[in-house]
């Protein structure tokens, strides 16, 4: 079980590091977001201090000091997003190539071959969403850019919280996406349904704006939106809390049903397409 | 003591209701080397992947080393090594590291796999390419490397299908020596399906052979060519119209005359083809008919394979022919 497993994750590892524009894209997507969304739209220039409506604003952002620090953590849900986007290729070209096949004839336990993609998948989604945070710090000392900032205070627990809550968010969009490559054949039919996911999934979730801000009904789905959750989890953690109508425990069960949720399906679909007919 | 492959009745029709395998009784014997020979179409890839679970039969059963393919298909897996006819190794990743993966997934240690791979990686003439990436490999080694990853891990029963397509001469050749190599030093019993009748002939203990699904003759090639119990005469006469046939018919010794599927040649079966060629330029001098070639054959599994199927081997596997003397082989052909 466990050799199998680490079977494919060195085979996922590989396949990935030997594709070079794979391994840059998930560089440059973090640090061009950052740039290119964070520094364009920026409720505080929008927004000055003591211009109408200023104080609203920032009341919205629910103690981040400024609106780049709340936006660049809602960007670390989207990075997440982005990057797991793609995870059910691999499944597709897999099927496609005969190499699926080949994986069915082994021994290898089905469980094992599902848990190591996930692993594999889930780990290439988080750290572009690391460096994305990593980036958003280090804008802080580069003149002429806001970066972001956080409470000189954030405690370990805090630190293992956001942690814990960018793993289960990974894990959540991974399961999700490698449900599409199980279930479909086509890649028109997998790069279709993804990228009509990927901006709904942002846009209701609170990643770039306070979901005060929002009609009721958008209100709804973003309280309810895995990247809200981890997102509310994350900038407890980092900025004074102020506002949140729960702990960040609370949204960080939400997350795991989510994420319990998704891999179940999603190892139900794997082992569904390992099925012999 | 079991059987290595056995199946009863064993049957697939496709959901479009293509009836790719009928009816297949089947059994072979741990060490032995078997080849099913067929056409394309025939259904060779279908009855392997029945056998190794990559395919559930609709009608009888197959059992590997006495486990039953549908019931106990990971115990299935676990005693079987398995060829595909389509390449299914990795592109961007090495030759070594593609036989590392297949290793492990089928259960081995880094430590156990290294010489194994190292062995196999030398005896499939890969190892100065092992460290290339798979994109970078010609058909040839491709091919060997798909042998390579089905046989990795020591299986019991081998299962190749097609695994010389592709394979120059020399290939084919260094492939066959190999396969006996694992039989002899391995006792693996080893199932290939083929469409080269030489493969079959040269490699295997006992032939099948497979058309439409169906199982026509089963046997050692050299007795399934004894039972034909007969040479062939090949004579071309200059003129195609030239009335040879019916000169030939009255030779004495001649068990039977067919047209050749090409060139308006003749076809005659005899007892000893060397002694029978003074009597044919004698017979076709008196009657005054010029001969442009005359070829003797020893029987053939090419000859086997018409004689049970009714049509010329060759012609089927280049999708061929609509007229000539082709025409009599499609009629044979669709009995
Ligand atoms: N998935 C499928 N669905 C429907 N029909 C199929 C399927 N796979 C194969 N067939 C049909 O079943 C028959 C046998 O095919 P099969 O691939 O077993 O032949 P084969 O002997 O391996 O041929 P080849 O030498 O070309 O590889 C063919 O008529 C083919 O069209
Ligand atoms: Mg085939």
């Amino acid at each position: 079980m466990y050799r199998e497993f680490v079977t494919v994750l060195r085979r996922e590892y590989l396949k990935w590091a030997r594709v070079p524009i794979w391994v840059a894209s998930s560089f440059v997507i973090p640090v061009l977001y950052l740039v290119l969304f964070g520094q364009a739209f920026d409720l505080d220039r929008l927004f000055p201090a003591g211009a109408d409506g200023s104080d609203y604003v920032r009341a919205a952002l629910l103690g981040a000091p400024n609106y780049f620090s709340y936006f660049a953590v809602g960007m670390v849900a989207f990075v997440t997003l982005t990057a797991s986007l793609y995870s059910g290729t691999g499944i597709l070209f897999d099927k496609q190539l005969g190499i699926h096949q080949r994986t069915v004839a082994t021994p290898a336990p089905r469980s094992a071959l599902f848990a190591g993609t996930l692993a594999f998948r889930a780990w290439s989604a988080c750290w572009p969403a690391f460096l994305a945070f990593g980036v958003a710090l280090a804008f802080a000392d580069v003149p002429g850019l806001i970066g972001l900032s956080v409470r000189p205070s954030v405690s370990a627990l805090g630190i293992a919280e956001v942690l814990v809550a960018e793993g289960l968010l990974a894990l959540m969009f991974t399961a999700l996406f490698l449900s599409f490559g199980y279930v479909l054949d086509s890649n028109e039919a997998y790069f279709g349904i993804t990228s009509l996911l990927n901006l709904p999934i942002l846009f209701t979730s609170n990643a770039m704006f306070p979901q005060a801000t929002m009609p009721p009904w958008l209100q709804t789905v973003t309280a309810y939106n895995p990247a809200s959750l981890a997102v509310n989890v994350m900038r407890q953690n980092l900025f004074a809390t102020e506002g949140y109508p729960y702990p960040p425990t609370l949204y960080l069960l939400g997350l795991l049903a989510w994420a319990v949720a998704l891999i179940a399906l999603a190892l139900y679909l794997s082992a569904r397409s390992l099925r012999v007919r | 003591m079991t059987e290595a492959i056995a199946a009863e009745q064993l049957g697939k029709v496709y959901a479009n209701g293509v009836e790719a395998v009928r009816a297949v009784d089947l059994s072979v014997a741990h060490g032995e080397i078997f080849g099913f020979l067929g056409p394309n179409g025939a259904g060779k890839t279908t009855l392997i992947s029945m056998l190794t679970t990559l395919l559930r039969p609709t009608h009888g059963s197959a059992r590997v080393e006495g486990v039953d393919v549908v019931e106990r298909p990971e115990q299935v897996r676990r005693r079987i090594g398995l060829v595909f006819q389509r390449s299914t190794a990795d592109e961007v990743l090495t030759g070594r590291e593609n036989l590392e993966i297949a290793a492990g997934l089928n259960g081995l240690s880094p430590a156990e796999s290294r010489p194994r791979i190292r062995e196999v990686l030398e005896r499939l003439d890969l190892t100065e390419a092992a460290d290339r990436r798979v994109s970078t490999y010609s058909g040839g080694m491709r091919r060997r490397l798909e042998i390579g990853a089905g046989i990795v891990h020591d299986p019991g029963v081998l299962f190749l299908d097609e695994p010389t397509l592709g394979l120059d001469p020399q290939g084919r050749a260094g492939f066959w020596e190999y396969v006996r190599e694992l039989r002899a030093r391995h006792g693996m019993t080893i199932f290939l399906t083929t469409h080269y009748l030489d493969e079959a002939d040269q490699l295997s203990d006992r032939v099948a052979i497979i058309d439409h699904g169906l199982v026509l003759k089963t046997g050692a090639p050299a007795s399934l060519k004894e039972a034909l119990g007969s040479d062939v005469v090949q004579v071309r006469p200059s003129d195609p119209n030239s009335g040879l046939r019916s000169v030939l018919e009255r030779i004495p010794g001649v068990r039977a005359v067919e047209p050749a599927p090409v060139d308006a040649a003749i076809r005659v079966r005899v007892a000893r083809a060397e002694a029978f060629v003074p009597a044919v330029v004698r017979a076709c001098d008196a009657a005054g008919i010029e001969l442009a070639a005359v070829e003797t054959r020893k029987p053939s599994l090419d000859e086997v394979f018409l004689s049970v199927t009714g049509r010329e081997y060759r012609e089927e596997t280049e999708g061929n022919p609509t007229n000539g003397p082709g025409s009599r082989a499609r009629r044979a052909g669709g009995r």
